[in-house]
């Protein structure tokens, strides 16, 4: 099935440079930016697009990030003529972007002499605040509005040079601007480092022979997942899910598929019909990040060494209603639909997955990111700051081994931000960091268990929660038990009273008081022995 | 006279240099009591009367990997007992829905928390009272640990209170492992991890190298002994003993230095290093114009984080003892169980489970006559014998042998694309040197697999490791964590002159003749890494600069304005080591007919053919000789399947073009 002119070892190798490439722009990254979420907690992405906006290699960054950046940098081709030197930034949800803490950043790499970009290198950041109502810009918004400052695509640096108009208006509308400006120098930087390799690379080949060996790389991935889709079996299968509430009303949202797979073809096909209408909070997750939790499932079904491209959509089809929550139009809120709704997204496919393969699919994980985000001034430098961390779960137990505990699963995989980070940044200070006993679903293979994170505030501060699973436990599969939800815990510094805040709040605290969060534990797999 | 000892799971090198050339005695490794085979390997070479003994030793690597070291009490900050174990809450593989969880070398009971608390700046919060203290040690007493990790929150701001643990801790009489002077930087994880290691080779490391200067000084009372680390520098055993996990590549990283001055001579700059021994390969990149192989201070050993600065080294837990067995679900496996020194491949006498170098043996791949000097007896009845009560469902022990080489060479196929393929390097620009007792086995199929164009099979390839032991240099460094904003640049002569007079003078109590390298981590405040920088002592500013134009070359952008911060200053002492260059010999045209022995079945392909056997002592400079062959020497044996041809340099190293692809 290979062409002909194109060697195994000579496409692995290949394979590999443009991967390294997306690799080496996250290393920039962190190793210059300036805030804790992205240099201790890597929350960042960086891809390498082919002449056409097509990914060719994806960093093993975060997967929410990297299954939407191609509509980033086909929004930045839409809206801007590029000309050499120029670097697009880009954050709107409904222009290529996903939430607007995640900016986005697309330089197109020219060739000498030629007009036209030859590659896009395009790298993703969550910071930890853009503005907004609440501190932090992960808050219970009701329009997008509230949610901090929109950044259509626009150029952030011209010919080289940083546009200074465009940077000031954005760091103007943000609550730590200093922060923010060092995170987008970092930014600039990391995709200059990218399109240094890209030339390096296109030196290397030569650009006709990177021009074959792209496509190859593109029909390599789809071959690999047509071959597994070929071994599905026929039919339908559908499943539904919960998000125990929008965070403005009590009432429960839905999402739900149906996975058509054609194995003579070799293509399934996905229908979100049936899931609910958008809502008035910000649960509502943008086409691009449903698109995104399908490029996910689809590239685990893959051998663990099979590249992340475009050629694994090819066989893949795509329906959703467009104002619904897994398909939001403006002016919908949408800052949890990239952390929460995604991972339900997941939790859906998997459960449908699971009827047809049930031996390669795992019990639901925590399902939930567990965002907090906190905000104030430093009592130390009298400066202000703001913090944003998500704390891992369970992960869902497997057919054959138990989940692990306390790790980071489907569409996110941060770190944690080191508590001698974390103490040296914020006013704070962490009294434990465990694991949550017991909280994973018993079973033939138990769920893992989820964490308990506990810190004391050192000042005054605006403390937001974006969380789900409180009241939708993660499911068991062949009898396994379902995870124990989470729950977070505010201790009042001076009466030591106890209060539960539900999963989606935004409250003052104050120095002295303490929040304690406890993850879901992921579901169990088959049924435990008597 | 200086003497280089590699101790492997299998055998025990031994390197020198006599009438300016390089000699090499191997003796069989004791695994019980290490340092016994350093002594035999010294008896053999006959000690005259000052013995500067440098060690290399795999005993860190192998516990490491075969998971056999002390049971170890983690000790922290009580709240954050888990810490050990959560790491840092990502996953390894981003699409694996069925990966392994993440190994943790504490197991629950074994963590134990101190009411105690130091905050961000230093202070400390909260100190264990003495009571609270007195029931840890009952505790840590009562759960049987062998070994003790002590790493608190932010000690090492305030290591007051670390110290206090220690100090009680102290009465176990076990091994005390200190965060703060293993690794004294910020992120617990990190510094608990590598804490965690060294507790965990601590009393085997101690107990073996405080053994081996003890006996080397009953030999002789004014023996020194050294010992490798992992960072390619050498450092008194004594060190080495207190801080083991310094040493975890010591083995390998001689390896490294051998590698790449070996190929340096011959005329090689991008090398790939096979370096397969009885328990284990290690494989790593070099190139030599660049400064060799790289550091790196994000290493994993068999699964667990190192954070401390080590030569970037891949291990694949594979070797040619080697033990192969069918699994579970009817799977041939090799690896990583090893039969050792003791008792050994079947082949030897003792053993009694199918290995590596059974399978070589059985294929005709080793020499019954030749190997190792004839110092070993090899049965090949047992070995048939064996071997086919080993061979499961297959249908010969031939097949089920050529079956082992086939898995053992797919592992270390990949291991070297780790390192190759998978950071961007095309693996055929790339000179494979190959070395340890079975690399020059397997280096021509391997080779072949990856389309690597030329073996380099050095001159005693058994004893490579050895070599660079022998050749490297004494390193030791020194740092002083400051926090001071760039402008204090100009007023660091004074801090640097402290680290230097201190380093002086332990190199000068050592007797070392030491030169000072000064180095400065700067980074832009509030960034989380740092970048290293030369100092220049005359005009200090020139460091700044110097860091703006290294940032913008590898991170795309500087900006002279920003605020930058001297994190720390770093002084490193280095004593040349042996100043030996290879001479190299007059290249004579011949065919190696005076060293061919005789001929014998080899199995190539599925069948056996007739190959010649030559002996590399025998051959000389500009022979060259076609395959199918075998080139047996004292510490290895080298095989040449049909259509590589092998040419010996004028260093003796043999020059091997695989296959036919290659045009010399």
């Amino acid at each position: 099935m290979t062409r002909a002119d194109v060697d195994p070892v000579e496409l692995a190798v290949f394979q590999s440079a443009v991967h390294s490439i997306a690799e080496e722009m996250g290393a920039a990254l962190r190793r210059t930016a300036l805030s804790p979420n992205i240099k201790e907690r890597r929350d960042y992405s960086c891809a390498v697009f082919d002449s056409r906006g097509r990914v060719i290699a994806m960093g093993d960054h975060m997967p929410v990030h990297l299954g939407s950046m191609p509509m980033s940098v086909l929004a930045a081709i839409e809206a801007i003529e590029f000309a050499p030197g120029d670097i697009a930034v880009l954050n709107d949800p409904y222009a290529g972007g996903t939430h607007l803490p995640d900016i986005t950043m697309v330089l197109p790499v020219y060739q000498v002499k030629r007009d036209r970009a030859a590659f896009y290198v395009c790298n993703r950041a969550h910071h930890a605040d853009v503005g907004g109502a609440h501190a932090g810009s992960m808050g219970p918004a009701r329009e997008i509005f509230q949610e901090g400052i929109r950044i259509p695509p626009v150029r952030i640096v011209r010919a080289g040079e940083i546009d200074r108009d465009v940077l000031s208006l954005i760091l103007l509308n943000v609550r730590t601007p200093r922060e923010r400006e060092g995170d987008i120098d970092s930014q600039i930087g990391a995709c200059r480092v990218g399109e240094q390799r890209v030339h390096e690379l296109v030196e290397k080949y030569g650009f006709m022979r990177a021009e074959a060996l792209i496509e190859e790389l593109l029909d390599y991935s789809q071959r690999l997942v047509r071959a597994q889709l070929r071994e599905m079996p026929e039919g339908e299968f559908v499943a539904e899910d919960w998000l125990d509430d929008d965070g403005v009303s009590d009432e429960p949202r839905r999402i739900a598929v149906r996975l058509r797979f054609d194995p003579g073809a070799g293509e399934l096909h996905a229908d979100f019909a049936g899931s609910s209408a958008q809502v008035e909070g910000s649960v509502n997750a943008v086409r691009a990040i449903t698109l995104s939790a399908c490029f996910y499932v689809l590239r685990c079904l893959l051998p663990r060494d099979a590249p992340a491209t475009a050629g694994i959509l090819r066989p893949f089809t795509l329906t959703t209603v467009p104002g619904s929550i897994v398909d939001a139009r403006p002016p919908a809120p949408v800052a949890g639909g990239n952390v929460e709704t995604s991972q339900r997204i997941v939790d859906v496919l998997l459960r449908a997955l699971a009827q047809a393969v049930p031996e390669r699919v795992p019990a639901a994980s925590a399902g939930t990111m567990s965002n907090l985000t906190i905000g104030g001034t430093d009592p130390r430098t009298g400066e202000a700051f703001t913090y944003y961390e998500t704390t891992a779960g369970g992960m869902g137990a497997r057919p054959g081994l138990d989940g692990i505990s306390g790790v980071h699963t489907h569409m996110t995989n941060s770190l944690n931000t080191p508590i001698e980070a974390l103490e040296y940044a914020y006013p704070f200070r962490m009294i434990r960091y465990a694991y949550r006993d017991g909280s994973g679903g018993a079973g033939k293979f138990r769920g893992g268990d989820g964490l308990i994170r506990e810190l004391e505030l050192l000042a005054d501060a605006q403390v937001t929660l974006l969380a789900d699973r409180r009241r939708f436990r993660p499911y068991g599969l062949e009898g396994g038990e379902d995870g124990a939800p989470g729950q977070a815990v505010v201790t009042q510094g001076e009466t030591g009273s106890e209060k539960k805040l539900p999963g989606k709040t935004s409250l003052r605290l104050a120095k002295g008081d303490r929040l304690r969060i406890e993850t879901p534990g992921g579901g169990g797999w088959g049924k435990r022995a008597r | 006279m200086r003497v280089a000892i590699d101790t492997g799971g299998t055998f025990t090198d031994c390197v020198y240099l006599a009438d300016g050339r390089l000699q090499a005695v191997k003796v069989f490794s004791t695994p019980s009591d290490p340092s016994r085979a350093v002594m035999n390997g010294l008896a053999r070479i006959g000690v005259d009367v000052s013995l500067e003994l440098r060690h290399g030793t795999t005993v860190g690597t192998n516990t490491m990997l075969e998971r056999t070291g002390a049971r170890v009490a983690f000790v922290t900050t009580a709240g954050f007992e888990d810490t050990i174990a959560i790491g840092r809450q990502a996953r390894a593989s981003l699409y694996d829905w069925f990966a392994p969880a993440p190994v943790c070398l504490v197991p629950r009971e074994l963590r134990f928390g101190v009411p105690e608390r130091v905050s961000a700046e230093g202070e400390i919060l909260r100190s264990p009272t003495g009571e609270e203290l007195t029931a840890l040690v009952e505790q840590v007493r009562a759960s049987g640990a062998e070994s003790v990790a002590i790493s608190l929150l932010f000690s090492f701001t305030n290591p007051e209170t670390e110290c206090r643990v220690e100090a009680a801790l102290g009465s176990l009489g076990i091994p005390v492992s200190v965060s703060d002077r293993i690794l004294p930087e910020f992120r617990e994880f990190e510094r608990a991890s590598t804490t965690v290691v060294n507790a965990y080779l601590a009393p085997r490391m101690e107990s073996y190298l405080l053994q081996l200067e003890k006996r080397a000084k009953e030999q002789q009372s004014r023996a020194r002994v050294d010992v490798m680390q992992s960072s390619g520098g050498i450092i008194a055993a004594r060190l080495g003993a207190q801080e083991p996990v310094r040493t975890v590549l010591s083995g390998p990283a001689g390896g490294v230095i051998g590698a790449c001055r070996v190929a340096r001579w011959a005329g090689f700059e991008r090398i790939i290093g096979f370096d397969m021994g009885g328990t284990s390969t290690d494989v790593f990149l070099a190139d030599i114009a660049a400064g060799g192989a790289q550091l790196t201070r994000e290493s994993v050993v068999g699964g667990v984080p190192i954070g401390l600065s080590m030569l970037d080294i891949h291990t694949a837990g594979a070797g040619g003892g080697s033990i192969a067995c069918f699994d579970a679900g009817g799977m041939l496996r090799v690896g990583p169980e090893s039969a050792g020194a003791e008792p050994g491949p079947i082949c030897f006498g003792s053993g009694a489970r199918a290995t590596v170098t059974d399978a070589d043996f059985l294929l005709g791949r080793l020499d019954a006559e030749s190997f190792l000097g004839g110092g070993v007896q090899l049965h090949p009845e047992r070995t048939e014998q064996l071997m086919c009560e080993c061979k499961g469902p297959l249908a010969t022990a031939e097949e089920f042998a050529a079956g082992i080489v086939r898995v053992v060479e797919t592992q270390m196929e990949k291991a070297i694309r780790v390192i190759s393929v998978e950071r961007g390097h095309d693996p055929r620009a790339f000179t494979l040197v190959a070395f340890g007792g079975c690399g020059p086995l397997h280096a021509c199929s391997l080779a072949r697999s990856l389309r690597i164009p030329t073996v380099l099979i050095p001159a005693l390839p058994g004893a490579l490791s050895a070599v660079g032991i022998l050749l490297a240099d004494t390193v030791r460094d020194y740092s002083r964590t400051v926090m001071l904003p760039g402008d204090a640049i100009e007023n660091l002569q004074a801090i640097f002159a402290e680290l230097e007079q201190s380093a002086g003078e332990e190199f000068a109590a050592e007797g070392l003749d030491g030169t000072a390298h000064r180095s400065l981590d700067l980074r832009y405040r509030r960034q989380g890494y740092e970048l290293n920088v030369e100092y220049d002592a005359q005009s200090p500013h020139r460091s700044l600069e110097a860091f703006h134009a290294l940032h913008r070359r590898r991170y795309g952008f500087a900006q002279e304005s920003r605020p930058v911060e001297i994190v720390n200053l770093r002084l490193r002492m280095i004593a040349a080591g042996e100043s030996y260059a290879a001479e190299k010999r007059t290249l004579v045209p011949g065919n190696g007919r005076t060293a061919l022995v005789t001929t014998r079945k080899i199995y190539f392909h599925g069948k056996f053919q007739e190959s010649r056997i030559y002996r590399r002592e025998a051959l000389v400079p500009g022979d060259a000789i076609e395959g199918p062959a075998l080139i047996t020497e004292y510490t290895s044996a080298t095989l040449l399947p049909p259509g590589c041809r092998a040419r010996v340099d004028g260093f003796d190293n043999l020059v091997i073009a695989v296959g036919g692809e290659v045009k010399e």
